[in-house]
């Protein structure tokens, strides 16, 4: 291999981690904007997300490494996964904004944040107790086809998850800026009191919010899943965190620093494991945040949040 | 995947102690003797952590039932030192479970613990309560090496037993074998950041380079990252023959599977780690196709000499025993022993009586007569060498079936 075949190869590694990074930090960029709330939960959301995604992809007789569709069921299996992992996911966020953040939404304080914290350990315990500790295998229906560039190796399962990252981004940008409910979210990150009095329905657009966010971050699980062909209920951490940084990077708050964000930590990781060692890896990321923040405290692109009536 | 005996375990883990086993009706005269036993139940490990409980439960009753030591009646008192944030063993916990032995009067023994990790976190309480362990699989030998008596043993005397070797012999073995059968000239070595890990993969490293092989690089993985393609992307540009990964499951799962897409044909080696029911059922075909792994242990399930045992495993607990599912019966038929022996001199049974009897121990086991050097080790050092080959005809997640056993490693 070549330095630039190596340097494609990382490339192509680090994108297709930044494409869940910011899946994952698009939910916590969604309701930070309009609650100022750091959404601990989402973290177990995205796992659960992807057990969703798994038992969706049982239910079609897929299981274990050995089944692979093609052309028109592949797309349908992978389309009906996509949408009921989405649907329970961002259900899943509806309920828990509902049960356990709206009765505590004018608490001042950190009690919301905290709350989060406690529905991640409940999800991420019930997934423990009903599922078992041990790594399960993921299905992989995409047929194993490598392009090669060079020396470098690109998946289809790779391109697919890319394109599948892609669209939903890009539906959710557009979904924010040009339809009516995006528009009010936007309002409501602005000023929630002004929005209100502008006849914004305010807990709409909250439910709104933590459902795209929770179905983003879903579908984020199930990439997970059909990439590294295993799941397990300790996932939600460590990617968790690195996409609330890959947030908090782009700019808390800000939908397209998000999807950055993610992009870049995904290549930080990457290129840190190439070029130093893997033991590295949050050492830097981590080191890059700090400095970012010193230097440009709301983030790469500015952070959007709600202001202070 | 829940069945009945999963979930009581997690339930029982969850409330930290589960004391099973050995509790039939004791003769009302018989004085208890209680054993007891730190396994990883909960996490990574599980599978392995409840065949283990499994042995040391049958022997236990066994010895109870026969009336092994006439006037005593033995009780397990098990925990579980997986923690769900951990996702596997967890060393603050092995830890307290040392403590909540150590604090109980009627434990004068004890099995386990399964992870080296453990081990460390829990010889300096042992040793200073006196109370002696044997381990079934834990094998980083800085706990048994008369250097660190300091740190694992300050109390002085040794407490750690082993009815296994340890990496001194595994890591370096498994770089024999890798040199002299498979030909390997250049390696990259790994492990998971774990105290068995580092220490197998450092034992392995050392003798790669005294057996001529060019270390191309080392790197520590995270075990709780998912995403290792970075790594493997860098090893498959250096051109290595082989990698060798020190370290356990939890990201060995993930380590097998990504390096089946990124490097392929190279040859990938682990050690008893990677030995696993875990790594076949996590990674699968054909992921996990044509891995060496080992085991610091002679392989005895498909011996003649084990094949009562295997039998009587099979129909008490529908699933088929491993070669440390024979270690932890032998750790439990050596604690039964000492016991044994102390009572026998019509001395009482205290713990300090109890890890005399075990240094001076020669005990029939299944792996042949078990005794210790001074430190506590194993005298045996067998280390065996399995390779992972598919077989379709059986249960893809079975251990037995699945690793093919190939030959002992070569002695340094």
């Amino acid at each position: 291999m070549t330095f630039a075949d190596l340097l494609l190869q990382q490339t192509i590694n680090g994108l297709s981690l930044g494409a869940m990074y910011a899946l994952l930090a698009l939910g916590f960029t969604l309701v930070y904007g309009i609650l100022e709330l750091i959404n601990f939960s989402h973290f177990n959301v995205f796992m659960v997300g992807s057990f969703v995604g798994l038992w969706v992809l049982q239910q079609f007789g897929l299981s274990g490494q050995e089944i692979v569709l093609a052309g028109l069921p592949l797309v349908g299996v992978l389309l009906a996964a996509f949408v009921v992992t989405m649907g329970v996911s961002g259900g899943i966020g509806v309920a828990i904004e509902r049960l356990c953040l709206r009765p505590l939404r004018n608490v001042k304080g950190p009690a919301a944040m905290i709350t989060t914290i406690g529905v991640s350990y409940i999800l991420f315990n019930i997934v423990l107790l009903t599922v078992g500790a041990d790594s399960k295998n993921y299905p992989n229906p995409v047929p194993a086809i490598h392009y090669h560039i060079g020396g470098a190796v690109l998946d289809l399962r790779v391109i697919l998850i890319w394109i599948v990252a892609t669209i939903l981004m890009l539906g959710l940008y557009f979904f924010v800026q040009r339809s009516r409910l995006g528009k009010a979210m936007r309002a409501t990150a602005q000023d929630a009191e002004a929005a209100r009095m502008m006849g914004v329905e305010v807990d709409k657009v909250i439910i709104m919010a933590f459902f795209l966010g929770s179905a983003l971050a879903g579908a984020g699980g199930m990439i997970f899943g059909l990439y590294y062909n295993f799941t397990s209920f300790l996932i939600g951490f460590t990617a968790g965190l690195r996409a609330f940084t890959a947030a908090v990077l782009g700019g808390i708050g800000n939908v397209p620093g998000a999807m950055v964000g993610g992009i870049l930590i995904g290549l930080i990781e990457a290129m840190s494991a190439q070029f130093l060692a893997t033991a590295w890896t949050d050492v830097i990321i981590f080191s890059i945040l700090v400095l970012v923040l010193v230097f440009k405290p709301s983030g790469l692109f500015g952070r959007i949040a709600p202001t202070k009536s | 995947m829940l069945n009945r005996r999963r979930a009581a375990q997690l339930i029982a883990s969850a409330s930290a102690v589960a004391a099973i086993g050995g509790t039939r009706a004791a003769s009302a005269a018989d004085k208890i003797i209680k054993i007891g036993a730190d396994l990883s139940l909960t996490g990574a490990d599980a599978q392995g952590a409840s065949r283990v409980k499994n042995a040391i439960t049958m022997a236990v009753n066994a010895a109870n039932d026969g009336h092994a030591v006439p006037g005593y009646t033995f009780e397990l008192m098990i925990l579980d030192d997986g923690t769900a944030t951990a996702g596997q063993y967890d060393p603050a916990q092995a830890a307290t479970n040392a403590r909540k032995m150590v604090s109980d009067p009627l434990v004068v023994a004890a099995i386990g613990p399964q992870m080296s990790g453990a081990g460390k976190a829990m010889t300096p309480i042992l040793s200073q309560g006196g109370l002696s362990t044997i381990t079934p699989s834990s094998t980083n030998p800085d706990i048994t090496n008369p250097k660190f008596a300091a740190q694992y043993r300050p109390a002085g005397k040794p407490i750690y037993f082993r009815t296994v070797t340890t990496d001194a012999f595994q890591g370096p073995n498994m770089a024999n074998f890798f040199a002299e059968v498979l030909k390997v000239k250049k390696v990259y070595v790994l492990d998971d950041s774990g105290a068995f890990g580092v220490g197998v993969a450092d034992a392995f490293e050392a003798q790669a380079k005294k057996k001529g092989m060019e270390v191309l690089g080392r790197d520590r993985l995270d075990p709780k990252a998912a995403d290792y393609t970075a790594i493997l992307t860098k090893i498959k540009s250096l051109n290595a023959e082989a990698f060798y990964y020190g370290g356990v499951s939890q990201a060995g799962v993930k380590l097998a599977k990504q390096a089946y897409d990124i490097v392929p044909t190279m040859i990938k080696g682990g050690p008893d780690g990677m030995t696993s029911a875990d790594l076949l059922s996590g990674a699968g075909f054909p992921a996990v196709e044509g891995w060496y792994t080992t085991i610091a242990a002679p392989h005895l399930v498909d011996d003649t000499k084990a094949a009562e045992f295997v039998k009587t495993f099979k129909g008490l607990f529908g699933t088929a025993p491993d070669d440390y599912s024979i270690t932890a019966y032998d750790a439990a038929l050596v604690v039964i022993d000492a016991v044994k022996r102390v009572a026998a001199t019509g001395k009482p049974v205290t713990r300090e009586a109890v890890t005399d009897a075990m240094l001076t121990a020669k005990v029939p086991t299944i792996q042949g007569v078990v005794s210790f050097d001074a430190n506590g080790d194993l005298a045996d050092r067998t280390v065996s060498v399995f390779h992972i080959q598919k077989d379709p005809s059986k249960p893809l997640d079975d251990v037995s079936a699945q690793y093919k056993y190939l030959q002992v490693a070569p002695q340094s």
